[in-house]
């Protein structure tokens, strides 16, 4: 080989590899300077995406971890008729592509089986069709004619993912489908003002679903990445990833058992006195935790479009009433706090009229006629003659003060449903009569959950609490994040004293108001209430509301219970409390005992013989 | 000394440029390899992401079914259907009883063998039971 064809050998290579150089180096000028905006926006548009991920919403559960709300995944199903017809017209023999479409038919009327459609709909929508368009975005099939192929025509929405799995199997050509999560109900009306509801748009509107978003919603997520030509991620090209935080779990303090005990007794009230409105509310004295609270009328939760929005409401918490005479509690309570009375003291409920700080004012009516009665017996027969001058013992003053301190004309902090703070006048309000009307129970309005906290702190042992609805948050694993106690507001009586008064109270169903309604070895205590409903500014002879509020067992409470009957028509007589609320009062109890496994106070006989095992 | 030839030189160069090409390929080609292993491990790592995700679904839809099934409402809608006539106990039914049971009816059972044994011939044969050597 001689030495000149070395090195033009040499130098040929040299060029050549530089010449490859070269080229290489003007693209990388042209890709990466020259062109490079404009690639990049392409390369942006066409391959970088972000890709969001929703976060499953928390559930709503009671406090013995019963679902009461969830999240559920359904499909929307589409059809795209266009890419059914480009795929038939792809394959170009007419034979072939006739039984690709018989095959695709065949499929299409199985569909319409699952999903209960019949195959006429089905095939409808396969057919495909132009939508409207405006002009200027009018550059999808090339012609600016105001129209564009329509490629998604909904099927259907809501269906179930096993349905789906069934739907996707048949491999339906132009079929698309969507995943969307749909809030659940699985109990239907149960405890429906006090769960809420999503909306369409799936925004929280009332209840739990409202109040407690925060902790429910959780957080999206999103990748940043890129996909390839069939639009499906490339996950080795992520370049950014937000994790999801799925919402919390919501448990509430509320049981599912009760609470559908508390709504079957609504249900027979509604059916035998056509209220306008009933209330019962269940809850724990010692925390102040609701067990239970259902409205009549009522609604279900998944159908919460076709409801009233009188059905929506709250009544515990939105509507006052006069609470009548389960406001003598305050009354009975503050005197014998101040120990101006004993239970023994008496008073002359016979008289009609009164002298008071100079003036003489008019007592109130009685139901039946009284004489000399003690303090027991006018709580126990709810004298209102007697609880006004209990009052009068009082003063305005320390009166005003009392039911202020048993939380009436205040907040009680309830967070669902829109709470109002009833009505309770400062004394330079009043008229000269209001110091006997207001321990009866007139000239003041109430909340159902306000005369129920009323009393429930005189079953604990004096000291009033916030109404706790919830229990406890958890992580998407169960793990506890926060736990909320009791929350004391004030201590309205001694406890000697709120014990006193509770034993006061088991003489209404032994022998008062409510003479009857007693469950033996159980000393229910308790307050019948009937007000006169103010019609047209004037107080009702014919309308009232119907209340008994009370606890059991007196001596060591465990359950507070309250049944408020708004303007119930009976047949014969006036809508007393004894007589539409006291019996729903007696029917919960009975029940709760048994499932809540309350022990008597006076353990029945036949207990002794199976504590010996039986030997007698 | 004489010098090396040029063509040498020349080819030695031309081997070297071809082994710098192979180790720069084999490079390419590894790296290559590497890319694709990692998108594949993303791709199947996503893939499980996408079946845990879909398992979890399937959870929430059966506990949302089962929850249904098991409300108050359901369950007593199918006490009437199956005529099963279970009802809430009354007060008047219940016997409540207060400490261990077990204990107690150990105790009772032990009372009835040691007076039949007392009254019996022979060795008595019993077992003394109690609730702790169960």
């Amino acid at each position: 080989m001689s030495k000149g064809f070395a090195n033009n050998r040499l130098t040929i290579l040299s060029l050549g590899v530089v010449a490859c150089f070269m080229a290489v180096g003007v693209r990388l000028v042209f890709l990466h300077v020259i062109d490079r905006e404009e690639l990049l926006r392409f390369v942006n548009k066409a391959r970088r995406q972000i890709v969001v991920e929703h976060a499953r919403r928390g559930a709503i559960l009671d406090a013995r971890g019963n679902l009461l709300a969830t999240s559920r995944s359904v499909m929307t199903l589409a059809v795209d008729a266009w890419s059914l017809d480009e795929y038939l017209q792809i394959e170009k023999n007419p034979a072939k592509r006739a039984r690709r479409a018989a095959e695709e038919q065949a499929k299409r009327a199985q569909l319409a089986g699952l999903l209960g459609l019949s195959v006429a709909d089905v095939e409808k929508a396969f057919v495909p069709a132009m939508r409207p368009v405006k002009p200027e975005a009018d550059q999808r099939d090339g012609k600016v004619d105001g129209l564009t192929k329509d490629r998604w025509v909904k099927l259907r929405e809501g269906v179930d993912e096993s349905v789906y799995d069934r739907v996707a199997a048949l491999n339906i050509r132009g079929l698309t489908a969507e995943r969307a999560y749909r809030r659940v109900y699985p109990g239907s009306g149960l405890a429906s003002h006090l769960i809420g509801y999503l909306n369409k748009e799936g925004t929280a509107v009332t209840g739990a679903e409202r109040h407690f978003d925060l902790y429910l919603k959780g957080q999206d997520g999103w990748i940043e990445s890129e996909k390839d030509g069939a639009r499906r991620e490339m996950a080795q090209f992520r370049s950014r990833e937000i994790p999801v935080q799925d919402g919390n779990d919501v448990v509430l303090t509320i049981d599912s058992v009760i609470q559908h005990i508390i709504e079957d007794e609504l249900k027979t009230i509604a059916a035998k006195y056509d209220p306008h409105f009933a209330t019962i509310i269940v809850s724990d004295p010692q925390t102040g935790a609701i067990l239970g609270m259902a409205n009549y009328p009522s609604f279900d939760l998944n159908n919460y479009s076709k409801a009233p929005l009188d059905a929506q409401r709250n009544y515990a918490v939105t509507d006052i009433i006069e609470p009548g005479s389960t406001f003598k509690i305050v009354a009975a309570g503050a005197a014998l706090n101040e120990g101006l009375v004993t239970p023994a003291s008496l008073f002359d409920c016979g008289i009609t009229s009164i002298d008071y700080k100079g003036k003489t004012l008019k007592l109130p009516k009685e139901d039946e006629p009284f004489g000399m009665l003690s303090v027991a017996d006018i709580v126990a027969h709810s004298s209102n003659r007697g609880a006004a001058q209990l009052a009068m013992r009082l003063g305005e003053e320390r009166f005003y003060d009392y039911a202020r301190r048993y939380g009436f004309g205040q907040s009680t902090a309830f967070p669902l449903g829109g709470e109002v703070r009833g009505i309770l006048e400062a004394p330079a309000k009043w008229d000269g009569l209001t110091i006997t009307r207001m321990p009866m129970g007139h000239a003041i309005a109430a909340t159902p959950l306000q005369v129920h906290m009323a009393m429930s702190a005189v079953a604990n042992g004096g000291a009033l609490l916030r109404p706790q609805i919830l229990k406890e948050i958890r992580d998407t694993n169960g793990n506890l994040v926060r736990t909320f106690g009791p929350e004391k507001r004030d201590q309205v009586l001694k406890p000697s004293t709120a014990a006193l008064l509770a034993q006061l109270l088991t003489g209404v169903v032994r022998e008062g108001t409510a003479k009857g309604f007693d469950i033996p070895g159980f000393e229910v205590a308790g307050k019948t209430g009937t007000t006169q409903k103010v019609i047209d500014g004037k107080y009702s002879t014919t309308r009232h509301v119907g209340s008994f509020v009370g606890f059991f067992p007196a001596s060591r409470p465990q359950v507070v219970l309250s049944v408020i009957v708004d303007d119930a028509k009976v047949t014969s007589g006036s809508a007393y409390g004894r007589v539409v609320a006291a019996p729903a009062f007696k029917h919960i109890a009975e029940q709760l005992i048994q499932y809540l496994d309350i022990k008597p106070v006076q353990p029945a006989s036949r207990s002794l013989l199976a504590m010996q095992g039986g030997v007698r | 000394m004489k010098p090396p030839p040029a063509h040498a030189l020349v080819n030695r160069l031309i081997a070297l440029t071809l082994l710098l090409l192979v180790f720069s390929g084999s490079l390419g080609l590894g790296a290559v390899w590497v890319r694709q292993e990692i998108s594949q491990t993303a791709n199947r790592s996503r893939g499980f992401v996408a079946r845990i995700n879909d398992v979890e679904r399937r959870l929430d839809e059966v506990n949302a079914e089962i929850a249904a099934a098991v409300n108050p409402d359901a369950l007593l809608r199918q006490n009437e259907a199956m005529r099963l006539g279970l009802a809430m106990p009354r007060e008047v039914q219940v016997v409540r009883v207060d400490g261990s049971p077990e204990l107690r009816l150990a105790g009772k059972r032990n009372r009835e063998i040691f007076s039949l044994a007392a009254t019996g011939a022979g060795a008595p044969a019993f077992r003394v039971v109690t609730a702790s050597l169960r």
